[in-house]
């Protein structure tokens, strides 16, 4: 008879890691995440080349045009415009691509709480975004002559941080809400120039009309391009970045109780590997 | 037995066939936005924000008018279905493992080829009439009634030259192993190359010229020239020279089909991934 791998006194399975141990897990599924990311062709496209593209036009039409924002406003709004193609289609096709790689039922069995494993994917999905963020940053100076002063420094590297995890945030929502909608990648389509448009990335929200104003209030995208440009332009952007994390923390627990229900629904009805 | 015995002579017939009937089921089968769930968010609802979004730009930084954003990215819509459609009828086939037993029957490769075109015509110039519907309703677009059919025959040949482009790109999937992101960077390069959101003359000289080899760029110029109340004699060069670059993209595009296809029996790898 050989012998256990363990003594009997300690559980097999224990109900979930430690409360320590929980920003150890997101940070490995965020590394893991970003790792992985970084090897995708459609990551380049959408992280790097589509930004640099919506760069070059938004900055080539505001040469071309009569009113004169400064070209970094369009540098940050393009930057934004990146990481927000990366959450909607990183992080709303998230569970649906745990499903298709077969991996969707491991990830819920296992004794780790399923939204941190999902947390650890959105965030790591976001945070490619940065790529997109120095590209056109670097883009503009190097190609339109913008001029990369930034006011506030330490309240703009904050401003980042804040925004991509607001931005992680809401891609948890994001994926825990699509994996009802079969077709997640046409949902993603749609979804990309509304919220570029609503938040005001490249258009101000002035322009708008007033009825959009509520939806831009409730979108992070809003409150972290906001911020970083009075961060980097100038203005006050401790009240847009205390919105980013009032909006983050609201995506944090409305993302609990989603993915929960996820969880839930799909051990009732066994439907956890079909579409 | 002989390959020639059991190879039949092409008849006239057959050739329609292929191009009608096995061009709709390939779009049926290929086609991945076919199902109103694809349809309705991808080719109506993106191309109608895409609109919106880039005539609240162009009006954010005083250039064009809403209409130079409304006809150019209306019309710049229909390559949405021309350049991924073709890619999907293409190189869906090597993904599916069906190219073998395709390219093993003895019908005739053009019908095959351009047959695919057809559909993703439609859907491309059902794209853009939703474009220019919308732009009607929601930002005042109005058109010379006159020069109507004129546009809509500016429409059918800027959809069709796409669709020459996308079998180029789509050829060319039958090769590479991940023709999708160059498809995304060729749709997405033509906003800024082909005038779409920035007016040609603002590119350097370099991208201008580029410009004039790709669709989009000439048929969005003889839609303008229309749609601000010019006659079709004006549009004409415009409208030969989309279809010039159709044409030139379309044959490119047969020449690298047979191309691949010749290299895929030589080496029996059709459907290598």
């Amino acid at each position: 008879m050989t012998a256990l791998p363990r003594p009997l006194s300690e559980p097999l399975f224990r109900a979930g890691p430690a409360p320590l141990g929980w920003p150890r897990m997101v940070l490995s599924g965020w590394w893991y995440q970003l790792k992985m990311q970084a090897q995708s062709g459609f990551t380049v496209l959408v992280a790097l080349i589509q930004p640099l593209i919506f760069a070059s036009i938004a900055m080539a039409d505001q040469q071309a045009g009569n009113r004169t924002l400064p070209l970094l406003y369009y540098a940050l709004g393009a930057g934004i415009m990146g990481i927000w193609s990366t959450v909607v289609f990183g992080c709303g096709g998230a569970l649906n691509w745990q499903r298709h790689q077969g991996m969707l039922e491991p990830l819920v069995i296992a004794p780790a709480p399923f939204v941190l494993v999902l947390l650890g994917i959105t965030l790591g999905t976001a945070s490619v975004g940065l790529y997109a963020m120095a590209a056109t940053l670097l883009w503009g100076w190097l190609v339109f002559g913008a001029h990369l002063h930034f006011a506030n420094l330490p309240a703009f590297a904050l401003a980042v941080v804040a925004t991509v995890v607001a931005l992680g945030l809401l891609g948890l929502v994001l994926g825990s809400s699509f994996v009802l909608y079969r077709n997640s990648n046409a949902l993603s389509n749609a979804l990309e120039y509304p919220v570029w448009l609503v938040c005001g990335l490249l258009v101000p929200l002035s322009l708008l009309p007033g009825w959009t104003h509520p939806l831009a209030y409730v979108l992070a995208p809003t409150w972290g391009v906001e911020a970083l440009r009075a961060a980097a332009i100038g203005g006050n952007p401790w009240l847009p970045l205390l919105w980013c994390g009032v909006a983050s923390i609201a995506y944090l627990g409305l993302g609990v109780v989603l993915v929960r229900n996820v969880e839930r629904l799909s051990r009732i009805h066994a439907t956890l590997t079909f579409q | 037995m002989s390959v020639a015995s059991v190879r039949q002579e092409p008849r006239t017939g057959n050739f329609w066939r292929v191009f009608f009937v096995g061009g709709l089921i390939s779009y049926r089968a290929l086609f991945y936005w076919i199902s109103p769930w694809q349809y309705i968010p991808t080719l109506l609802a993106a191309p109608l924000f895409q609109i919106l979004f880039f005539v609240y730009l162009g009006r954010s930084v005083g250039v064009g008018s809403t209409n130079f954003f409304v006809v150019g990215n209306s019309i710049q819509v229909c390559s949405m279905s021309g350049i991924y459609g073709m890619t999907m009828a293409l190189s869906n086939e090597r993904f599916f493992q069906t190219l073998s037993p395709i390219l093993a029957t003895p019908a005739n490769r053009i019908s095959i080829f351009l047959g695919r075109g057809l559909p993703v015509v439609v859907t491309g110039i059902q794209t853009t009439a939703f474009g220019f519907l919308v732009s009607a309703f929601l930002l005042g677009f109005r058109p010379a009634p006159s020069e109507l059919p004129a546009l809509a025959l500016t429409v059918l040949i800027t959809a069709a030259s796409c669709t020459g482009f996308g079998m180029a790109l789509g050829s060319i999937g039958l090769r590479v192993r991940d023709v999708w992101v160059t498809a995304n960077i060729a749709y997405f390069a033509m906003l800024l190359l082909c005038g779409v959101e920035v007016p040609l003359r603002r590119l350097p000289g370099a991208l201008q010229a580029l410009a004039h080899f790709l669709p989009l760029t000439h048929g969005i110029a003889a839609a303008r020239l229309l749609a601000s109340g010019h006659n079709v004699a004006a549009a004409w060069p415009d409208i030969g020279g989309e279809c010039v670059v159709g044409v030139a993209w379309a044959t490119a595009g047969f020449l690298l089909f047979r191309y691949f296809e010749g290299q895929g029996r030589r080496s029996g790898a059709f459907d290598r991934l």
